[in-house]
């Protein structure tokens, strides 16, 4: 039996979080505090040509103003953003003016007064909208923008960065194939939605040091940011993060920290502070990235894929940020879980007058996979073959490779055919794909395959300390934030396995300090669980090696001869003969005075493992360690006369490596597929054609409300990732990636039709059938 | 957070919210009478909605009347929605007021409200306008009582400073068999695409919409269309829909030829429905 893992622990910070207790970002004040009101821009595309602050420095209480500046750049692949814009605007929302005043109501009223004169500009409207040639550039000094190295924009386009895979031989692949099917697909952008919307504190000391308080996934990339962006010392950079009220991807990106320095810095370095209303967190912080694509896949009659051309033409919005990670993302997994020999894509990030993007649960993958998995089922149609059965035939196997060309074996890619299987079951597939209710409703079921790697900096490092309390309980420190997924409950978890000890003597340390807690590369990629459990396993080893050193002088034994456990150093054969746990973690005191060992401290650091940059000519390398592999599917009900519809089930079958937390892990998928479901039912920006946001606001954006959900079935198939401490793989998105294909699939063999565009509202369905695409 | 200032009064009388009024709008504050203020604050936040002055009215007794007596049902004017919805007087504002916005907002909305709300939808005038109801309005004047139907036109046109005070109904036109559909973009929650609502009475259907156009209304030309007993029921929602009143609305819930689409396939619905005598 084990001892934790397994087990459906309580969360660590279920109490505080209950209760209504716990402290985020904006929960924070102090008395001396200044705040901060942005003026965001009214257009998508516009030349500056001035901005009257007069009035606004009238109002009682402003202490500053803070418009663009040329310099510093930003942007975590190409530096292509001013933090306040200068000199034009490049999308709706985007930050022109800063006020600072006493109170966020005189930072407001000061705001409301600014006036800024803009020159309306062309708009470049959607990725292939900004590929014509001729099409406005969102860009003009694209080619001297600083970058790193692994980026390739092309200078006077709109293409920040283009992706390429090229496996095998193309036209062999066309030559194999019997069958062929070519399509579009496409989706605008939309949003994240955290209850939390983004917030931050900051503030100058007279010693230099800059403070942040922050509503971020990735407190110690503000700190490498801030130093490169700023010229600041790292050590002067110190970041604490409270719990996060949910981040999806959205508070990755490094955007207000970068205003709220620029305005402290305008005000002599006293601590101000930024909260998004929910109007700027929809569009003037960064979104989820929108997408064109077009796919072509060849097939010999059996069903067996020969060939796979894809375009993905990401929308990054108006600045590339993490939207190049993202293209690349999902290049190196463009075809799906499915083995294919022959594999060409390119996979573009594309400039708009867009919001700007930045991660969002899934990075890349409920995108590319809702074309993929929408052409499978096309390709399935016309070889007139069951699409469960084509997904089984091409599902992608240990000695397999990867569009990267990397081999997989059992540990790095799971078992997807057992995914398969299991949903084929549960769903009871075999009864049909459409059954009729009555003359005009039919209940119908779709469903997806997925897979998800993390493409993570190769050099992303996890550390952590584990520190013994005189009770001998321990405490947990790493840089993971809680965003609310129960990773710190987690590692608790696996401390109480290691250490063969009561989880409720095992504390969290939830609130993260960069000052004192060692760095988790950014809360991000479902990597908590991998890189901080390595970590931890390695610092209850050195945690394990002090205590046996302290326990072998005691009990007049070598240390290889001891055990921990229980709370307890004993020795292997005799465990009768022990010391407690408590009695050495601050040392021990012999009876006549002398005193040895010293508090516990364990340490311990995990960076991935043989992760390479792509080749920028064929895609070759390996970008990410395993894989998570699932099958998911969707069963509706729906009216053939007014195409509205109703989703009654959602099914997960992940292959999840070992579940660690079943309930957590339960919870964790639920929450995903249902974010899965808005984007592909409702969740979208509605642009005019001036490409102005029209509905930033919750009453015209419409995700799931109470009552609206359907029933969700998760189940976990278990492959250990031997890599990974305690087996388990990478699952905080996964639930969410295959969701909005499985609702198209289900609703294109329900309509009878293709619907190869989202969110899948009525109208769009009903658009799809009298054949006008647009509105 | 609302960037102007603005005066809070809370009169205990009639009498006293009027003149208040009287002496604000003397004084150029541009008041307004504020009940449930869900809409003062949501669009007050985004300076859409902009006043000097507030006159909170949920402290005059009249306004917070709620009963069935004498054959009669009243409803104060700031009454909440969920209230109202829980005295279980009138099973078809009922059915109007469960499709506004969600459960913790009806805790604060209020029947006068939403009848004299900035928003476009303002659905609970629908069961009231088909049920000929009458409505209690003070003014400077004093009280007066008159048919819905007659003050009502897109809006309830009050005269500069009149406050409304209860609406009132016959018990026996709440018994009438009735349907109310709403019809949204999406899901279960939220404004509508368009609302339908519908009342037999004496062999005739009454309808009035909600959604369709940018205002609420009831139409006699579209009722007789649509009871036209000569001509099959496409044919009648064919000729309805030919009198529409008013440009049919497009936005970002749905495009004008969506919106007739579904306004078809609901007066179907409601035709084939409305027919027996059972129904909601």
């Amino acid at each position: 039996m084990s001892w934790s893992i397994g087990h459906s622990v309580y969360r660590k910070d279920g109490l505080e979080k209950v209760t209504g207790r716990a402290k985020y970002t904006g929960d924070h004040s102090s008395k001396d505090m200044l705040h901060i009101k942005m003026v965001v821009s009214s257009y998508a595309h516009a030349k500056i040509k001035a901005i009257n602050t007069t009035k606004a420095l009238k109002v009682s209480g402003v202490r500053g103003i803070v418009l663009g500046q040329p310099f510093p750049l930003t942007g975590e692949e190409i530096k292509d953003r001013p933090p306040i814009a200068y000199d034009k605007v490049r999308y709706h929302g985007e930050p022109v003016a800063v006020v600072v005043a006493d109170t966020a109501l005189q930072a407001q009223k000061a705001a409301e007064l600014i006036e800024v004169t803009y020159e309306p500009l062309p708009v470049v409207n959607s990725p292939k909208n900004a590929l014509l040639p001729g099409a406005p550039l969102v860009h003009e000094n694209l080619a001297v923008y600083e970058r790193i190295e692994h980026v390739y924009p092309e200078a006077n386009t709109n293409i920040a960065d283009r992706i390429k895979i090229r496996k095998g031989c193309m036209n062999e692949g066309w030559k194999a194939s019997h069958e062929m099917v070519e399509a579009s697909f496409s989706f605008s952008q939309s949003d994240h939605m955290a209850m939390e919307t983004r917030c931050v504190i900051a503030e100058i000391h007279p010693d230099g040091c800059v403070v942040f308080t922050s509503a971020t996934q990735s407190p110690y990339m503000i700190k490498h940011l801030m130093s490169d962006y700023f010229n600041l010392e790292d050590g002067k950079i110190i970041v604490k993060t409270p719990l996060v009220g949910g981040a999806f991807g959205g508070k990755v990106a490094v955007q207000l920290e970068l205003i709220a320095y620029m305005a402290s810095l305008a005000v002599g370095g006293r601590p101000v502070k930024l909260v998004n209303t929910r109007e700027e967190d929809m569009i003037t912080s960064p979104v989820h990235i929108g997408l064109d694509a077009t796919i072509k896949l060849g097939a010999t009659k059996d069903g067996q894929l020969t060939a796979a051309e894809i375009l993905y033409m990401f929308d990054t919005g108006a600045y590339s940020d993490k939207g190049a990670t993202i293209s690349r993302a999902a290049a190196v997994t463009s075809t799906g879980p499915y083995h294919i020999d022959n594999v060409w894509c390119d996979s573009l990030c594309v400039y708009t007058n867009h919001p700007y993007v930045t991660a969002y649960r899934g990075f890349g993958h409920s995108e590319l996979s809702f074309a993929f998995e929408r052409a499978m089922d096309m390709l399935a149609k016309k070889l007139d073959m069951n699409p469960l059965e084509l997904r089984m035939k091409n599902a992608i196997l240990p000695g397999q490779t990867t569009p990267t060309q990397i081999r997989l074996n059992e540990s790095t890619v799971g078992n997807l055919p057992n995914c398969i299987e299991t949903l084929k079951q549960q769903m009871n597939w075999n009864e049909g794909q459409v059954i009729p209710i009555n003359d005009r409703k039919v209940r119908a079921k779709g469903i997806s395959c997925i897979w998800k790697t993390s493409t993570i900096d190769s050099d992303a490092s996890s550390g952590v300390i584990l520190v013994f309390n005189r009770d001998g309980s321990v405490n947990i420190e790493s840089g993971v934030v809680e965003i609310g997924m129960g990773t710190k409950t987690v590692l608790a978890q696996m401390l109480a396995e290691k250490l063969k000890m009561d989880v409720n003597k095992i504390f969290v340390k939830m609130e993260i300090d960069t000052q004192s807690i060692p760095e988790h590369w950014k809360t991000v990629a479902s990597r908590g669980t991998l890189m901080a459990g390595r970590a931890l396993l390695k610092a209850a080893d050195d945690a394990i090696v002090q205590m046996k050193d302290i326990a072998s002088r005691v009990l007049m034994c070598s240390p290889d001869e001891l055990e921990v456990g229980n709370e307890r150093v004993y020795v292997r054969d005799e465990p009768d003969i022990y010391i407690k746990v408590k009695d050495i973690c601050y040392g021990y005191k012999y009876p006549h005075g002398y005193a040895i060992g010293g508090q516990v401290i364990g340490r311990g650091q995990y960076m991935l493992r043989h992760l390479t940059h792509i080749d920028p000519k064929t895609g070759v390398g390996r970008p990410g360690p395993e894989y998570t592999v699932a099958a998911q599917g969707a069963e509706i009900e729906f009216d053939t006369r007014d195409y509205t519809y109703k989703i009654l089930k959602a099914y997960s079958v992940i292959d999840a490596g070992i579940v660690l937390n079943r309930k957590l892990a339960k919870g964790q998928v639920m929450g995903a597929m249902e974010m899965g479901l808005n984007f592909g039912s409702s969740e979208t920006f509605v642009f005019s054609e001036q490409g102005e946001v029209l509905n930033s606001r919750l009453r015209t954006y419409t995700p799931f409300r109470y009552g609206d959900h359907p029933e969700y079935v998760v189940s976990f198939i278990e492959t250990p990732y031997i890599e990974s401490a305690y087996g388990a793989r990478g699952l905080g998105e996964h639930g969410l990636i295959g969701m909005p294909a499985a609702l198209a699939n289900a609703l294109s063999v329900a309509s009878g039709m293709e619907l190869n565009r989202l969110p899948l509202t009525p109208e769009a369905i009903w658009r799809k059938k009298i054949g006008v695409n647009e509105y | 957070m609302i960037s102007y200032d603005f005066e809070y009064f809370k009169p205990s009388s009639i009498d006293k919210a009027i003149s208040l009024f009287q002496s604000l709008d003397q004084q150029g504050k541009e008041p307004i009478y504020f009940s449930g203020g869900t809409e003062i604050i949501t669009l007050g936040r985004v300076n859409k909605i902009k006043t000097g002055a507030v006159i909170d009215i949920k402290e005059i007794p009249e306004c917070l009347v709620l009963k069935r007596e004498s054959n009669k049902l009243t409803f104060g004017a700031a009454q909440t929605l969920n209230r109202i919805r829980e005295s279980q007087y009138f099973r078809f504002l009922n059915k109007a007021i469960g499709e506004i916005a969600d459960h913790t907002a009806r805790n604060k909305i209020t029947l006068g409200g939403n009848m004299c709300a900035n928003i476009i939808y303002r659905e609970t005038i629908l069961p009231l306008l088909l049920t000929d109801s009458q409505v209690i309005i003070a003014g400077p004047g004093g009280l007066k009582q008159l048919p819905l139907n007659e003050v009502f036109d897109q809006t309830l046109r009050l005269q500069r400073g009149e406050l409304l005070i209860q609406i009132m109904i016959e018990e026996k036109e709440s018994e009438l068999p009735f349907l109310c559909i709403k019809k949204r973009r999406q899901w279960d929650v939220g404004y509508p695409l368009m609302t339908i609502a519908a009342l037999k009475k004496d062999q005739q259907i009454r309808f009035a919409f909600s959604g369709l156009c940018s205002y609420p209304f009831r139409n006699e030309k579209m009722d007789g269309s649509l009871n036209n007993q000569a001509l099959p029921k496409e044919a009648r929602i064919e000729e309805a829909m030919r009198q529409i009143p008013a440009p049919v609305l497009k936005d970002v819930h749905g495009s004008e030829d969506y919106r007739r689409f579904v306004f078809k396939n609901t007066l179907l619905d409601v035709l084939d429905t409305i027919g027996g005598t059972e129904i909601e």
